[in-house]
């Protein structure tokens, strides 16, 4: 650790970081857009200028490594000066149109307007260097080339994490842009994380846009179910009026010993089955039906999801061993060898198959023998033969004597164990 | 005026781009001399020679060399830069056509002096013929044996660009020659070489190159009898615009730029009075006809008159010259060829060229101009690379020193 | 379908051996599409990226840098006339003036036989002999219109 100061502020901070890394664990506000601590520093944007002691002119903070008894100034008539003049000209070819901006709201390139910039802009008055308004890039990604910074950060991110290749910016100067292949598309089982890097409304999620405006939303952090990996996520939710709660995104949530910070797309898109065809309310006699078929069985299976939380799964072995019945957890459903990968994405598609595993409980198909099967949401219960089943389920469309509503994952709180192998 | 040609020595001379002539004038003729120093010696001698770098930041070329760390095992390059896309300035392919043989020795003794079995020249593409005249010789040397470095071969490869000014920044060049978009690097924070591909690499211009022939021959001293104390030798100095016989002349340093013009360039065309001077090139700021009475051509003038020596190619205007339009000219220039990565070169040169193109139009008002000063120290500074700030110098001389002609422009 | 020529296949071997790695070959491969075809098609430089080890859409990003690159057919005699302000100060108005009167056509446009193509460029590093133009790799300098019909008449 060495000692830096910042706004006459000590800081303690790792040798050999960058100074924009040590402003941002230190929640010290640095404007930014091509920096992004996944992708590293770019060095073209030129917002996160500093001042340090001892230098001339300005510094970008991500092209400085932090030194012991460095003094740094990210306030001052001076910086936010600069600051102001380099965001006046990211807005030359910008369209200031916010209001109909999809991103609005959490867009890089309004926050630091109003941090820096709320001039009245006498560049907006000539005429602006065009772009394509609405390419789809495809995997639901939406380019608008006019709403583009040129930061690179998407580029970078299918260049240097995915290693696809699929995006680039062409052209020169004022006319450069970001684009693909002509003929070709994004297409990778990661592209829609380049939404997320976009810092303003350039890359918009196809799914998304125009939904919902964002400050309306709230998030809720959670964990992807979409398969063993555990990857963190937000969950971003509203109640429009007069409706039900409805998921509208998952967003990846940074976690450097799962995910970092990116999610796969089919655990982004997975939202959307938690919000259609659910199972809300239980026919008034449904408890006693069961109460009834449980009682008369003489050999009963309890079939568990592995995606149920270790809380839930503890309670139902209490409740197997109380009515006497054998837990199983069929695991072939879950198995999808295609959709693993070397990064997120791991073939095992259940969350919590880790603590089905350390419970013990049997995961072949339930024998014949048995009379009555219990299932807890279990995905593969259509496919098994029985006298008598009960489904607890999250959606409509399970065929049992008797079918009880359970609530889905989004709308527990619990404890998973992921498979990060 | 002084006779002072030391690289352009043989460029008078019939078919002066053939082995034949060069070699009956001397190429090739003293290498063993040279091979006989060890590198570091050779190295030595250029750093004496106070040789500074002729394409344009005239950065001293020995203490290049000598980051060029002798003990670093990884392979070294030259990189020699014929990229010459600086408006005004067209010496480099003087020295390609007339004597490319002089370059090619310059990069046989280069190559001992730094340690590198390859080199590389970038050439504009642009230059087809005149490349085609450089590989042939290149081709001549190779096949008459000459292409080694004491015994050891040596790689000539030209090249060729494909239209980009900024290729001319030597880490654009390096960027390019990788098999990218010429985009300039960020610096490093201590000096240390460029980088080819992770190799140690010197990057050089065409005519500092072709220098060192002369400089290894003759000794550092011959060279500095040449010139001034801060700026020895000679350039390849270069007219063009107003004057009567525009080209490339050889002088030395500290020769009186009206003496110049005067001597190789016949004075003004037409009879008409000078109104102004590009001094090295267009990034350099322009001199008024005043200030270009006062200029000598060499480093230490022209900073006196906050300008710059640049690549020594003046652009000369008369009096009928319309300021608002060079600049114009000039802005569009830019405008093309800013490679747009960093915002306040990809966004400033755009709006600077957008704002004069209205003041051409009739709408422009008198705080266009401080809007246009303001722009110019925006993008003074805040950039990767130095194409920004000299935008910004250009921006700052047409308007400071000319501001009554962009006036007279405005609607109050 | 592209597919380089023997001849060319031959060369990109000879200069693989020149360089520290094949990315370098990027620019003398798109300079050796243009050459056989032309022009760069998209299809030449998806066929081209391998031999650079480059994925295409690099290719794609220099071929759209680099101004030389073309990307769209020209006119057989592609002239391009230098706007930089050497040539701007010695009559670059008047021969551009003259060209598109001879022509029949503007900047970026191409006669309808397909013969010529007009375009201006930057400075082309002629300016001792400006105006200057290029008509593909040939450079034409000291232009003055009666130049420009003797040059026009050579080439119909």
């Amino acid at each position: 650790m060495i000692e830096i100061f910042v706004n006459d502020q000590s800081l303690h901070v790792n040798e050999g970081v960058l100074l924009i890394e040590a402003l941002i664990q230190n929640r010290i506000d640095i404007p930014y857009f091509c920096y992004h601590e996944a992708l590293g520093m770019d060095g073209n944007c030129r917002m996160c200028m500093v001042g340090i002691e001892g230098q001339k002119r300005p510094q970008i903070a991500c092209d400085t490594i932090v030194k012991a008894g460095m003094r740094v100034h990210t306030t001052g008539e001076r910086i936010e000066d600069v600051r102001r003049r380099i965001l006046e000209l990211e807005l030359v070819n910008h369209p200031v149109d916010c209001p109909i901006c999809d991103q609005a709201g959490e867009c890089k390139l309004q926050d630091f307007y109003m941090d820096y910039g709320l001039y009245d802009s006498a560049v907006s008055k000539g005429e602006k260097v065009h772009g394509a308004k609405h390419v789809d890039l495809g995997a639901n990604v939406m380019l608008d080339q006019e709403r583009c910074v040129l930061c690179a950060r998407c580029t970078r991110f299918t260049c240097n994490i995915t290693k696809t290749h699929e995006l680039g910016i062409i052209g020169r100067g004022d006319h450069a842009r970001i684009s693909t292949m002509p003929g070709r598309k994004l297409s990778n089982p990661y592209a829609m994380n380049v939404v997320d890097l976009c810092p303003v409304g350039a890359l918009t999620s196809k799914d998304f846009r125009f939904a919902q405006r964002v400050w309306f939303l709230s998030s809720t952090p959670s964990v992807c179910h979409s398969c063993a990996k555990g990857c963190n996520i937000f969950i971003d939710h509203n109640a429009p009026k007069y409706q039900k709660e409805r998921i509208y995104r998952f967003r990846p949530r940074r976690n450097d010993a799962v995910n970092g910070h990116f999610i796969c797309d089919a655990g982004r898109l997975s939202y959307k089955s938690l919000n259609d065809h659910r199972l809300t309310c239980n026919n008034p006699d449904a408890m006693d039906r069961a109460k009834a078929l449980i009682q008369a069985a003489h050999n009963i299976a309890l079939l568990v999801d592995a995606n149920l939380y270790c809380e839930q799964l503890d309670a139902l072995v209490a409740f197997a061993q109380r009515i006497g019945a054998q837990l199983y957890c069929p695991n072939q459903c879950y198995y999808d060898e295609g959709f693993g990968d070397e990064w997120l994405r791991r073939p095992w598609r259940a969350a919590n198959l880790a603590h089905i595993n350390t419970l013990g409980i049997t995961q072949s198909t339930p024998s014949e023998a048995h009379d009555l099967i219990i299932s807890f949401n279990h995905p593969d219960l259509s496919s098994l033969t029985c006298k008598h089943k009960i489904a607890f389920s999250t959606h409509e469309g399970v065929e049992a004597d008797v079918v009880l509503a359970l609530r889905s994952w989004a709308e527990e709180a619990g404890t998973l164990i992921n498979i990060t192998a | 005026m002084r006779d002072a040609r030391i690289v352009s020595r043989r460029f008078e001379l019939p078919q002066s781009h053939t082995l034949e002539v060069a070699r009956a004038h001397g190429a090739y003729t003293r290498l063993s001399e040279a091979f006989d120093k060890t590198p570091s010696e050779l190295i030595e001698i250029i750093d004496q020679s106070g040789l500074r770098g002729k394409g344009g930041g005239g950065a001293g070329a020995g203490e290049k060399w000598k980051l060029m760390l002798p003990h670093d095992p990884r392979p070294k390059y030259l990189a020699v830069n014929c990229d010459e896309s600086e408006p005004g300035t067209f010496k480099d392919r003087q020295i390609i056509t007339k004597d490319p043989h002089l370059l090619i020795e310059g990069i046989i003794l280069t190559c001992y002096a730094i340690g590198a079995r390859a080199a590389y020249i970038y050439i504009r593409g642009e230059y087809r013929a005149h490349q085609q005249i450089l590989q042939a010789a290149i081709d001549e040397a190779e096949a008459a044996g000459l292409l080694h470095v004491k015994g050891a071969p040596l790689l000539i490869t030209v090249h060729r660009g494909a239209g980009a000014y900024i290729c001319g920044e030597k880490s654009a060049l390096l960027e390019s020659m990788e098999g990218k978009r010429g985009h300039p690097r960020l610096k490093p924070k201590q000096k240390e070489c460029e980088w080819y591909f992770g190799n140690p690499t010197l990057v050089n211009n065409v005519e500092t190159i072709a220098s060192v022939p002369f400089i290894l021959y003759e000794g550092a001293a011959a060279y500095r009898s040449f010139g001034t104390e801060k700026s020895p030798g000679t350039l390849l100095f270069a007219l063009s615009g107003h004057v009567q016989r525009p080209g490339v002349y050889e002088a030395e340093f500290g020769t009186s730029m009206m003496a110049y013009i005067e001597h190789f360039g016949g004075g003004i065309r037409k009879g008409k009075k000078l109104k102004a001077v590009i001094p090295g090139g267009a990034s350099t700021a322009v001199l008024t006809a005043q200030e270009a009475l006062e200029a000598c051509l060499d480093y230490e003038s022209m900073q006196s008159l906050y300008s710059a020596l640049g690549t020594g190619g003046m652009i000369v205007m008369d009096e009928d010259t319309d300021m608002v339009l060079a600049l114009k000219n000039l802005l569009e220039f830019y405008r093309h060829e800013s490679c747009g990565q960093c915002t306040p070169c990809r966004e400033g040169t755009g709006l600077a060229d957008t704002l004069l193109s209205r003041v051409l139009e009739g709408h422009g008002n008198t705080g266009d101009i401080d809007k246009l000063l303001e722009l110019a120290s925006t993008m003074d500074g805040q950039t990767i690379c130095v194409f920004a700030p000299a935008v910004a110098i250009v921006i700052r001389g047409f308007l400071l020193k000319f501001r009554s002609e962009f006036e007279a422009r405005m609607h109050a | 379908m592209f597919t380089f020529t023997p001849q060319n296949l031959q060369k990109i071997e000879a200069l693989k051996s020149r360089y520290p790695s094949p990315n370098a070959l990027a620019l003398p491969l798109l300079w050796m599409v243009q050459e056989q075809e032309g022009t760069i098609s998209l299809e030449a430089m998806e066929a081209a990226a391998p031999f650079c080890d480059l994925p295409p859409i690099e290719l794609y990003r220099i071929a759209t840098f680099y101004t030389m690159f073309k990307l769209a057919p020209t006119g057989r005699h592609h002239i391009q006339l230098c706007k930089t302000l050497s040539c701007a100060l010695c009559g670059k108005a008047e021969i551009l003036a003259h060209l598109q009167e001879r022509l029949g056509i503007g900047v970026g446009e191409m006669t309808p036989d397909g013969r010529f193509s007009l375009e201006q460029v930057e400075c082309l590093g002629s300016c001792g002999t400006a105006p200057v133009m290029q008509i593909n790799d040939v450079n034409f300098e000291n232009l003055t219109p009666k130049k420009i019909d003797e040059i026009l008449k050579a080439l119909s």
